[in-house]
């Protein structure tokens, strides 16, 4: 370093000596310069992220950058690019506020005085959120507040612990719950939820006459031992783990073998398996159960995001690639089990919350092993006996084809017996459950996200981030591929992680009343929102994990809730103070999803075929060359009028009805879907044909139960089979006047369009 | 009928007088029964669909607008920037030489060989001179409105995540298009029609197809309806077999038992929404097949846009041309017009993928692209809509210079190619940027996408950074975390 001097400190009491490298005071740069530095450049120019090689973090990196010419302020860069000029404004920096004069003239003396650097200081960019964020904390041992003797609990209000937590909060926001639901609105309210489908009549007239104090309870148990829950709630967890049965970007070629993983969730959800066996599944399925299919198949979680096929020759372009491969497993892995965006710190330390680049790339270590292929599935003893059988039955051809043109009898003869064993052999299916290979043992961080650029080196591990809560752990480089996705999972499951159950019970309270208590399920980090009852969910969460990981007695002590048993009215004061009703003053309404509009229209119209699993349908015409085109259908038969959980769903696929309300594209992992209204909408349910169809076929169902002479008790039924009630006098007037003059079909027509049909209260 | 009486007077009369002209063209009688349900309160509906709350755009820009609607062209394939826009001498001078410190290197499809000039010479256009290709004898009548931008470069090399970047700017599919965005922004200035309408070539979807002008993570609303002449909108004819008499009669019906039902449910914006947005659908159901009706325009008009030139790939995309006229003077605000699809087969056949034979692909697709397009400018201008219409040329990414090792055609160059600007506070007749020597590389201000799309957003008003949607942990932006702009384009 040149001119060195001594800089008259800023700070008027403090001179800082800049000679031989020692600092007096040399808190003075920490707390006068390093804090400029950190609020404007580091977050860009460091070594971790910056793609133009100016790093101001460290000493070192600072002397060799050029951009301090020590002694000499004017003529260095940094002082010259963070200055305006005349009218231009500064150049520095790109993407935040201008320094201050005062800030500049820091610098200034600063570098006027040597630009010395304390030794080993190094700048850090701090997340706005550390590990004392509300949700990397240890669970609460929270207890559900004692309603006081003063407190006018409705009746009933005070038993379920839920209800407690919730009247709490209600109370301090000045605010009081609704009514019990009627029982016909409670009956359609719960079959919905916990099936996806409308009740019978014969079940609404069961539940409406049932005077017993357990008719309810009974109807909860019947509805979580139907084959329909699990559709309905494995429907859910389907968009939660981005599964799609396409491969996405330009090839986008249908995957036809990974629905068994879809009929994998829909019968756990049903065998209510505990949920920390199905994460362990998800991520290490081959180690738990290797070659089980039915344990293996959970593996196509890691597989069934999109993936580039197309191929590349440019070396550097190709791993990239690769590397976007395996970051969308990160996304999907930290995002559904987490609820943490660890996506956001491939590229640079997370901006918001606790979570370091390292961590990102300890995770990638994990699954730097996976790649997205299919599998011969089966027991690795029969496997073995299959490849045998087929390696000497090739030996046996080539030997054939060798000797001479005819062929030779004997040979014939072995061949055909290898056939016939092999024939014997149960066939092992193939599944979309990934290929493994183990990872090169020196693995580093990709500096600023680039494939060329190698940073520190990096071992699978758990993440720092909740480090302080939940017993870490750290392979080495050497460790097996399986062992790092098991030891992934285990941790995520492990009985002191905090956010997996936390998260996973947010998910269930956001499905059954329509906003999580963490109203962004995906997002339990600083710009996500806060929970509106933190009590209530750590008390859930300790409640899964007494019950062994088990959503159904969950979902069974949440639905027997008051809360949710409440009516849906809107009252006006309450509607003031809180609309969003975040406080459950009453229970909120919500529109169908579009599986469910799409079950409940072939339901009522009696043509819904409840045949569990199998290969999906489709509402598309499919074609591929080299790429793969989706134009949608208009005309659709009867091998379509299954639940939609079994359509196949292909990424960037334009689907009639079901991507106009709101079903989603599954190219990122989707915790809420946004109920939108549009016209699109209203232009599929009133023009498509399958709308047309199951009027035509509704309308054949009403006269077949009504009569085809008696037009009063038509529209009678015609109102039952859709809104499970029967008209009133002026309906029942008006829509007699329509069938006398249009036929059944325009009742079942405006039916099956109203928003009473939409809706559950 | 005993129906509501309200029901009955409910009749837009601005639509009822345009009865005689649907007749034809709207499945007969049935559109006239749909007008007669269309309500009175379109005032308050100015937003197309804009029925679930907006967080950001209300409809309103942050600052003063240059442009009030946009109009992008989109040529998939990677339309080559070194054989149309942008003229290298040196190219011709060493055509058949190593390209300097960079032999045999491996792109997308493999090797590379040598340099290769363009096959046909470039000619000086305009008052500015500007050097451009002697097969756009059209377009190069343009070039004095026109803000070429040469130094652009891609972050992929692949058709899909490329075309998917140009678009949204993320290379991941499952982001917002910039016509999304801008709906979201702006919303729609006409309430019959959607902000956003994306126009496929007749021969197919391009690469990545939905995901182009998919609403990604923003509300369904804000996804492009697809219309175009070969393609109407979907669901927008009423069913057949259904007389006029009974849609009316069904619909007035379905609008009785919605009323009624909100009258019992009080508070509900929801429903309240929903009952307008059929009345929305109708009014599309009207005006869909009016805006599709070419055949209201003269036949000079015809003559212009070349939409019965003996080619019929040209005659389709100068149809669309037509079409994305009338969408922009209708007040859409956002339209994505493609010429031409994804690969299908053999490369360059169906698009601007030209990695074989150069010459024979592009003698197919630039009179495809010429007339029709200049002719939508010309039209434009004439009209008085580049005022306030800001005009985009787009594609994924350029081509090398040197051809694929063994034949005459380029591979794909992401590190260097061509967009350009056009109309509404554009400055005409300006080249920014460039590309090194050969085109190999954007070496003179280095542009992205999302310097492209900020610009873009300013000229519309708004800011860029600004312009935000909470998703998944961020408050995310069409510039993503970058973003410059583009000052010399602006006039």
């Amino acid at each position: 370093m040149r001119f060195r001097r001594c800089w008259i400190a800023i700070v008027a009491s403090a001179v800082w000596f800049a000679s031989g490298g020692d600092c007096l005071w040399a808190g003075v740069f920490e707390e006068q310069v390093a804090p400029i530095l950190q609020k404007h450049c580091v977050r860009c120019h460091q070594s971790s992220t910056d793609r133009s090689g100016l790093s101001l973090a460290t000493g070192p990196e600072v002397a060799a950058s050029g951009a301090v010419e020590p002694g000499e302020p004017d003529s260095s860069l940094l002082l010259q690019v963070v200055s305006p000029h005349g009218d231009e404004p500064p150049r520095m920096p790109k993407e935040s506020q201008p320094l201050s004069v005062d800030e500049i003239e820091k610098l200034r003396q600063w570098i006027a005085a040597g630009a010395d650097w304390p030794k080993d200081y190094v700048i850090r960019v701090k997340a706005k959120a550390d590990r004392s964020w509300w949700s990397l904390r240890p669970l609460a041992d929270a207890s559900p507040p004692e309603l006081g003797a003063h407190t006018t609990a409705p009746k009933g209000w005070g038993a379920n612990p839920i209800d407690r937590f919730i009247l709490a909060q209600l109370q301090a926001n000045g605010l009081r719950p609704n009514p019990r639901a009627d029982r016909a609105a409670l009956l359609r309210r719960v079959t919905y939820d916990l099936t996806g489908l409308p009740p019978t009549l014969a079940e609404l007239a069961e539940f409406t006459n049932d005077p017993a104090p357990d008719a309810y309870e009974r109807v909860v148990d019947r509805l979580l031992a139907s084959p329909r829950y699990g559709e309905q709630w494995g429907r859910h967890w389907l968009d939660v783990v981005r599964f799609g049965e396409s491969t996405g970007f330009e090839v986008n070629h249908l995957v036809d073998n990974a629905w068994p993983f879809r009929d994998y969730i829909i019968q756990s959800f049903n065998a209510d398996k505990p949920f920390d066996r199905l994460v362990t599944e998800h991520l290490a399925g081959d180690a738990v159960g290797g070659g089980d299919p039915a344990v293996e198949v959970g593996l196509t979680f890691l597989v069934c995001g999109p993936t580039d096929i197309v191929g590349n020759s440019d070396p550097v372009k190709s791993l990239q690639i690769r590397a976007d491969g395996v970051d969308e497993i990160i996304r999907a892995t930290s995002e559904a089990f987490l609820g943490l965006t660890v996506g956001c710190a491939r590229c640079h330390d997370h901006k918001f919350d606790p979570i370091l680049q390292a961590d990102y790339h300890r995770l990638y270590s994990t699954f730097a092993g996976v790649f997205h292929a299919d599998r011969n599935v089966a027991p690795k003893a029969l496997l073995a006996e299959r490849a045998e059988l087929e390696a000497r039955k090739r030996a046996l051809a080539e030997a054939n084809a060798a000797a001479d043109a005819t062929p030779n009898p004997e040979i014939e003869r072995q061949l055909a017996e290898l056939d016939a064993q092999i024939a014997k052999l149960p066939e092992p299916p193939n599944l979309r459950v990934g290929r493994f290979e183990q990872p090169a043992a020196e693995q580093f961080v990709y500096v600023g996200g680039d494939v060329t650029r190698r940073g520190e080196p990096i071992t699978p591990a758990s993440l720092s981030t909740l480090a302080d809560v939940t017993m870490p752990y750290e392979l080495s480089g050497e460790a097996a591929e399986q062992t790092r996705r098991l030891m992934l999972a285990r941790w995520l499951v492990s009985r002191d992680n905090p956010l997996t159950p936390r998260v996973l019970v947010n998910r269930l309270w956001h499905y059954h009343f329509g906003r999580g208590i963490v109203a962004t399920p995906s997002d339990f980090g600083f710009m996500g929102e806060k929970p509106t009852h933190p009590e209530l969910l750590d008390w859930l969460a300790r409640q899964l994990l007494a019950n062994g990981w088990r959503l159904k007695p969950l979902h069974k002590l949440i639905v027997m809730s008051e809360t949710y048993q409440q009516s849906s009215a809107a009252r006006d004061e309450a509607m003031q103070v809180d609309a969003g009703s975040q406080w459950l003053w009453r229970f909120p309404p919500r529109r169908l999803a579009a599986e469910e509009l799409r079950d409940s229209i072939l339901f009522v119209a009696g043509q819904l075929n409840e045949q569990s699993g199998g290969p999906g349908f489709k509402l598309y015409d499919y074609s591929r060359d080299n790429v793969a085109t989706y134009k949608p259908r208009d005309q659709v038969g009867p091998e379509t009028f299954r639940r939609a959980v079994y359509h196949q769903n292909a990424r960037a696929a334009r689907v009639d009805l079901l991507t106009d309300f709101d079903a989603p594209d599954c190219a990122y992992s989707v915790s809420r879907r946004v109920p939108t209204t549009t016209p699109l909408q209203a232009l599929a349910m009133l023009n498509h044909p399958f709308l047309l169809q199951m009027a035509d076929l509704l309308a054949a169902r009403v006269a077949q139960t009504a009569g085809t002479q008696n037009m009063s008790e038509q529209v009678r039924v015609a109102f039952q089979l859709t809104l499970g009630r029967v008209p009133l006098a002026e309906e029942q007037i008006a829509a007699e006047a329509l069938v006398a003059q249009h036929q059944l079909r325009a009742l079942c027509r405006a039916l099956l369009n109203c928003n009473e049909f939409l809706y559950v209260n | 009928m005993p129906l509501d009486e309200s029901l009955l007077n409910c009749v837009d009369e601005t639509v009822l007088s345009r009865r005689g002209l649907l007749a034809d063209s709207f499945r007969g009688l049935a559109g006239v029964a749909i007008a007669s349900l269309l309500g009175q309160d379109g005032g308050t509906n100015r937003l197309w669909a804009a029925t679930t709350p907006q967080p950001s755009g209300a409809g309103t820009p942050h600052f003063a607008p240059r442009a009030k609607r946009v109009l992008q062209i989109f040529c998939p394939g990677g339309a080559s920037h070194i054989d149309l826009w942008e003229h290298k001498p040196s190219l011709e001078k060493l055509d058949g030489q190593p390209l300097p410190g960079e032999t045999g290197v491996s792109t997308f499809q493999g090797k590379n060989g040598n340099l290769m000039r363009s096959p046909w010479p470039f000619q000086p256009a305009g008052a500015s001179g500007k050097m451009v290709s002697s097969l756009l004898p059209h377009m190069a009548r343009h070039v004095d409105d026109i803000a070429f931008v040469h130094s652009m470069y891609s972050k992929s090399n692949t058709h899909g995540p490329a075309c998917v970047f140009m678009n949204t700017g993320s290379i991941f599919e499952g982001f917002p298009a910039a016509g999304a965005w801008v709906g979201y922004a702006l919303g729609s200035a006409n309430e019959n029609l959607p902000a956003y309408v994306a126009i496929p070539d007749i021969r197919g979807e391009p690469p990545n197809g939905q995901a182009n002008w998919s609403n990604g993570f923003l509300p369904a609303q804000h996804q492009a309806v697809v219309i175009a002449d070969h393609q109407p909108v979907r669901n927008v004819a009423a069913p057949s077999g259904v007389s006029a008499d009974e849609e009316r009669a069904t619909r007035e019906y379905l609008n009785f038992l919605n009323e009624k039902h909100e009258t019992q449910h009080p508070g509900s914006s929801e429903l309240r929404a929903r009952i307008n947005a059929y009345k929305l659908a109708a009014r599309m159901q009207l005006s869909a097949p009016e805006i599709l009706n070419l055949n209201a325009e003269t036949a000079a008009t015809h003559r212009l846009y070349a939409t019965a030139d003996p080619n019929p790939l040209k005659a389709a995309y100068g149809r669309n041309c037509l079409l994305a006229r009338r969408l922009l003077e209708q007040g859409v605000r956002y339209v994505n017009l493609y010429c031409a699809s994804r690969a299908s087969g053999v490369d360059g056949l169906l698009n601007w993928d030209a990695h074989k034979t150069l010459k024979a692909d592009y003698e197919r697709h630039l009179p495809i692209f010429d007339e029709p397009t200049a002719a939508l400018l010309t039209d434009l201008k004439q009209r008085g809509l580049l005022n306030d219409t800001l005009v985009l040329w787009t594609t994924e990414f350029g081509r090398m210079p040197t051809q694929q090792e063994g034949v005459p055609g380029r591979d794909h160059n992401p590190d260097g190619f061509t967009c350009w600007m056009m109309g509404a506070g554009v400055k005409g007749g300006v080249s920014v940027g460039a590309t090194d020597e050969f085109g190999r590389r954007a070496a003179v201000d280095p542009t992205t996408v999302w310097d492209f799309y900020a610009t873009v957003l300013h000229l519309l008003g708004l800011s860029h950074t600004q312009l935000t949607y909470y998703h998944n942990g961020l408050n995310r932006r069409l510039t993503d975390v970058h973003g410059n702009l583009l000052r010399q384009v602006l006039a």
